[in-house]
């Protein structure tokens, strides 16, 4: 009974650690700034939509929710769309052959954002291109494609090869095995695939930082727009987060049990 | 039947890597001709080949050269907490109670929180004035401390940012591993009369190096590379304290347009990066090496 109750003080404690960080900014988004800032902490209080008002006429923070929206959805369907097609080639491949674009592809996941960005950035600069969207749709296509690839032929190699065979010697052609029996077949891998996609595109800092220019920010460049401004406005910030994640948070937790699939890709097969 | 040359599924595949890697060569190339160049943002047109100059360059200068370091010391550090952290978690998890399914989705949340609202999360968190990490520290009757303020401390707050967000990655993925190795061994151990330490120690725990293994190399790479929490948090200070060799990449473009350099440190910052996660990969997986 002694080491139950130790495990179970010990499971509260952990669950505090993960959970306390992301409590504390949701209802300090809900406080007004004298409860905010009190010290000691006040835990009851009366919730206030101020921030929320506050965000909402912020017209950047808008277009932002817009811009991300777009951006992540549209480059997202692009690398599944792309991605699956050639996952589809790939996952009925010898393995060898197989092996080594599969070695190449997750290569293109190890460089530094760093190394493509700059290059972008210069050739953007030179023909207009910043501040323009099909600039980050394509970045962001460019970055998923791999990923959406190496994800997407493990959801191809659960569909049982008797399947394709079949089709084969029913005289269908490979396109028509492709869209008429694989596509419906890996339907939740490829919803999966798009959602894992979309998540990571929203969620993404580094190149929509150097690549977007005044009308084309996403969520996470503009909201660093509160921290300067005659210091940093707490309350309308933790609203924005709350605003940000949580979208992102419902999305992972319908993918839960592909995002550690997702993230380790390729890698677990060695 | 079809002969391998003519198989129509290579149809489906080989337009998109060809243009991956047309597009990856093109870039390599692009991108070694421009660190071979004196380019600025601030003068585009009139650069000038100067060799291996920022190369060199990279070599004499203190700033870099403390910026590497700082890189090394980040990632060997959050690598090796993240996963004792995680394994310790894991082998406290591992039993049945209610809820687990629970605590597990719970675990998700920060793996799946965007970079930018962490770093600003810990960030109020570790406000010196108002902060809850401050009022903890008082309540334990502690002196204050400016987490982010002071260039001793800062690099080891942002850590322990890296640290929350990750370390549940770690669990999620050990703890996968766990479930699907088999049982037998372990209880053939326990029923040998071996104590719960030895068990977790002699059959437990190579059981899970590969998972282990695959998730500090994942680990290695990340922390390598990172970048949100530094930029949202201390923006490399204060006094360069928190400055990673990615960071000093990204301030030589944009800050002091000096594209070349930041492509030569970009390009040192692979070939490191490279290195040692070949050294890392023989180390962690001996096997494959002997055949």
């Amino acid at each position: 009974m002694a080491r139950r109750t130790i495990f179970y003080v010990g499971l509260l404690l952990l669950l505090l650690a993960v959970l306390f960080p992301l409590y504390w900014v949701v209802v300090t988004s809900f406080k007004t700034t004298r409860d905010a800032f009190a010290i000691p902490p006040v835990w009851f209080f009366s919730p206030t939509l101020e921030n929320y008002r506050t965000v909402f006429a912020n017209r950047g923070f808008l277009s932002a929710f817009a811009n991300s929206f777009v951006i992540s959805i549209l480059s997202s369907a692009l690398a599944v769309a792309v991605g699956s097609v050639a996952a589809y080639g790939l996952a009925q491949q010898p393995g060898d052959l197989r092996r080594s674009k599969e070695k190449f592809i997750l290569s293109l996941r190890i460089a530094p954002a760093l190394l493509f960005v700059i290059p972008m950035y210069y050739l953007a600069t030179r023909i207009g291109a910043l501040n323009q969207h099909w600039l980050l749709i394509a970045a962001y296509a460019f970055v998923n494609v791999p990923f959406a690839i190496s994800l997407l032929i493990t959801f191809f190699d659960d569909i049982p090869k008797e399947l394709r065979d079949a089709a084969r010697v029913d005289g269908a052609r490979e396109f028509s095995v492709f869209w008429h029996v694989y596509l419906p077949a890996a339907r939740g891998g490829m919803v999966a695939t798009l959602i894992l996609c979309v998540l990571f595109t929203w969620n993404e800092f580094f190149v929509a930082l150097v690549l977007t220019g005044r009308d084309t920010q996403t969520l996470p460049v503009s909201i660093t727009s509160f921290l300067t401004f005659q210091g940093i406005q707490w309350g309308a910030l933790t609203a924005a987060a709350t605003l940000i994640m949580l979208p992102m948070i419902v999305l992972g937790i319908l993918v839960q049990g592909q995002i550690v699939r997702g993230m380790t890709l390729g890698s677990v097969k060695g | 039947m079809a002969t391998a040359a003519s198989d129509p599924t290579r149809h489906f595949f080989q337009p998109i890597i060809v243009c991956l890697t047309v597009a990856s060569v093109a870039l390599t190339l692009f991108v070694i001709w421009i660190s071979l160049h004196d380019l600025s943002l601030m003068r585009a047109g009139r650069e000038k080949f100067v060799g291996l100059d920022n190369y060199l360059r990279f070599f004499g200068d203190p700033r870099a050269m403390a910026a590497l370091w700082r890189t090394v010391l980040f990632t060997t550090l959050a690598t090796v907490v993240e996963i004792a952290l995680g394994l310790a978690v894991v082998l406290f998890l591992d039993r049945d109670f209610a809820m687990k399914r629970l605590v597990r989705t719970l675990l998700l949340v920060p793996i799946i929180m965007t970079p930018v609202v962490v770093g600003l999360t810990w960030r109020f968190l570790f406000d010196p004035a108002t902060g809850m990490a401050n009022y903890l520290l008082s309540l334990a009757g502690l002196s204050q401390v400016d987490w982010l303020g002071s260039p001793q401390l800062a690099l080891y707050s942002v850590l322990i940012a890296d640290i929350w967000q990750w370390t549940p990655f770690v669990i999620l993925l050990v703890m996968a591993a766990l479930e699907s190795a088999p049982t037998d061994p372990l209880n053939a151990a326990r029923v040998d009369g071996a104590r719960e330490w030895q068990v977790a120690w002699y059959v437990l725990l190579p059981m899970l190096r590969r998972a282990l293994a695959i998730v500090a190399l994942i680990r290695a790479i990340d922390s390598i590379k990172a970048f949100d929490l530094f930029y949202i948090m201390t923006r490399g200070g204060p006094a360069l304290s928190t400055e990673t060799l990615n960071y000093y990449g990204y301030i030589a473009a944009f800050t002091n347009f000096d594209i070349s350099y930041a492509l030569a440190i970009a390009i040192i910052l692979t070939i490191f990066t490279n290195v040692a996660l070949l050294t890392m990969y023989s180390v962690l997986f001996p096997k494959s090496g002997e055949r």
